[in-house]
């Protein structure tokens, strides 16, 4: 399964969405959701395009495990 | 009868013995999300899956197992248990490998066991357990808030027992934060490499060791033949075990478990689940009102990954989603602000009612810990 961004809504926020091995998107997501940040960070040096993008303009953060 | 017939000891009996177990969904009566998953074992933090409130972890393993809610027949006073079932062996561990089971407490309801204070609690987890054969795993509890743990072994056989392991209290650290986070876990260690067994397992509370935390166990993938049920999970302030506390009904454990994963399914023709507006021709906003406050604000929302499974209802007409529902960013721990997108709505202006068109559709609302 990977993540990739999903949309921009009416209210500019970043929707992610989770693509399971099927193809199917069964999981959408906010940026804080603790299951995509887990996923962040276990793929931190190997990210799809999209998310790295926003990563490195800032609008993405990874956060620390706690 | 007269009052003084009345035993006062029984009186204060009852009195101390009800809502003793911290455990959720102990009895695994709930299973909100489906009764069975198939090839569970890849990586995982953390995942739920099947029986409310527990969650499977899983590190670099080529074991794959199922996990379902099984039905009981042969220990009275239980229905159900959380079952897992070994379907592709690994008996070639790598030293980074596990399997763990979980479930988890927000801190805040665990202010009772004074963790961290000179008159820190001590508790005593009892449970029922049954495998296909003998084995020992370990049963570990892990304070999150001061990254400490204590670990013990426990037997399984291929008969319904009880196991009964007490814990004393923890008196160092800086106690469980009064809040809606994380503060303990109970992990069940099933499966794990030289990375988590090398040490001496850590039969008091220390701090955090990955090498003392599963020494000396057995491992739930070295035989497809391998099965493990556990029930009647309960945590109790104490160093004896009591009876398991069933809930008083199955709305009060659904209710529990609420608050941490709502889904709404699929229930007829007439499953509509919230009324929303539209903001143009191809996107429309719902409400899901959540039955009971949830943890925290929902940050994701599951469904089942086909849009024509979502619909609309309004201006006398049925249409199907073009895409899948989508969670937004204005969900609060009472309402669930849902993103459905149409090729084109009959109008863009107007209220919708929206509905689950298939069987095979629901919506899951997510604010686990």
């Amino acid at each position: 399964m990977s993540y990739s961004i999903m949309k921009t809504n009416e209210d500019n926020e970043v929707i992610y969405q989770r693509t399971d091995a099927d193809g199917l998107v069964r999981l959408t997501c906010l940026s804080v959701n603790p299951e995509f940040q887990a996923w962040l960070r276990a793929n931190k040096d190997s990210l799809p395009n999209d998310i790295q993008a926003k990563i490195d303009a800032g609008e993405l953060t990874i956060a620390d495990a706690d | 009868m007269a009052l003084s017939k009345i035993r006062s000891d029984s009186m204060a009996d009852a009195a101390i013995q009800s809502n003793r177990n911290f455990v959720i969904n102990g009895a695994m009566r709930v299973a909100q999300r489906g009764t069975s998953v198939t090839g569970l074992g890849t990586n995982s933090s953390g995942t739920y899956h099947t029986v409310d409130r527990f969650l499977v972890f899983a590190n670099n393993t080529a074991g794959r197992f199922t996990m379902s809610q099984s039905t009981v027949t042969d220990l009275p006073g239980f229905a159900n248990a959380l079952k897992l079932d070994c379907t592709t062996a690994d008996t070639s561990i790598a030293a980074d490998e596990y399997i763990l089971l979980g479930t988890r407490f927000e801190a805040q309801n665990l202010q009772s066991l004074k963790k961290g204070t000179s008159d820190a609690e001590p508790v005593t987890i009892s449970f029922y357990v049954k495998g296909n054969a003998n084995a020992t795993y370990v049963l570990e509890i892990f304070d999150n808030d001061n990254s400490r743990t204590i670990n013990k072994t426990f037997p399984v056989t291929s008969s319904w027992n009880r196991v009964s392991i007490t814990y004393p209290g923890d008196t160092a650290g800086s106690g469980l934060g009064d809040d809606n986070e994380i503060g303990l876990q109970l992990v069940f260690w099933l499966h794990a490499g030289s990375n988590s067994t090398s040490g001496s397992l850590q039969t008091s509370w220390g701090a955090y060791d990955q090498t003392k935390r599963a020494a000396g166990i057995s491992s739930f993938v070295d035989s497809t033949d391998r099965t493990l049920e556990i029930t009647g999970l309960q945590m109790e302030i104490g160093e004896v075990a009591t009876p398991f506390e069933h809930d008083a009904n199955i709305e009060t454990t659904l209710r529990k478990c609420q608050r941490y994963y709502y889904q709404v399914g699929y229930d007829g023709d007439n499953n509509y689940f919230g009324a929303g507006g539209v903001y143009s021709t191809t996107a429309a906003m719902v409400m899901l009102p959540l039955p009971v406050e949830m943890r925290a604000a929902p940050t994701s929302l599951y469904q089942s990954g086909t849009a024509s499974h979502y619909g609309s209802w309004g201006n006398g007409a049925t249409q199907v989603c073009s895409a899948v529902p989508a969670i937004r960013g204005s969900s609060s721990k009472t309402t669930c602000a849902i993103d459905l997108t149409f090729s084109s709505l009959n109008s863009a202006t107007g209220t919708y009612v929206y509905r689950i068109v298939d069987a095979s559709g629901y919506l899951g609302v997510h604010a686990e810990l």
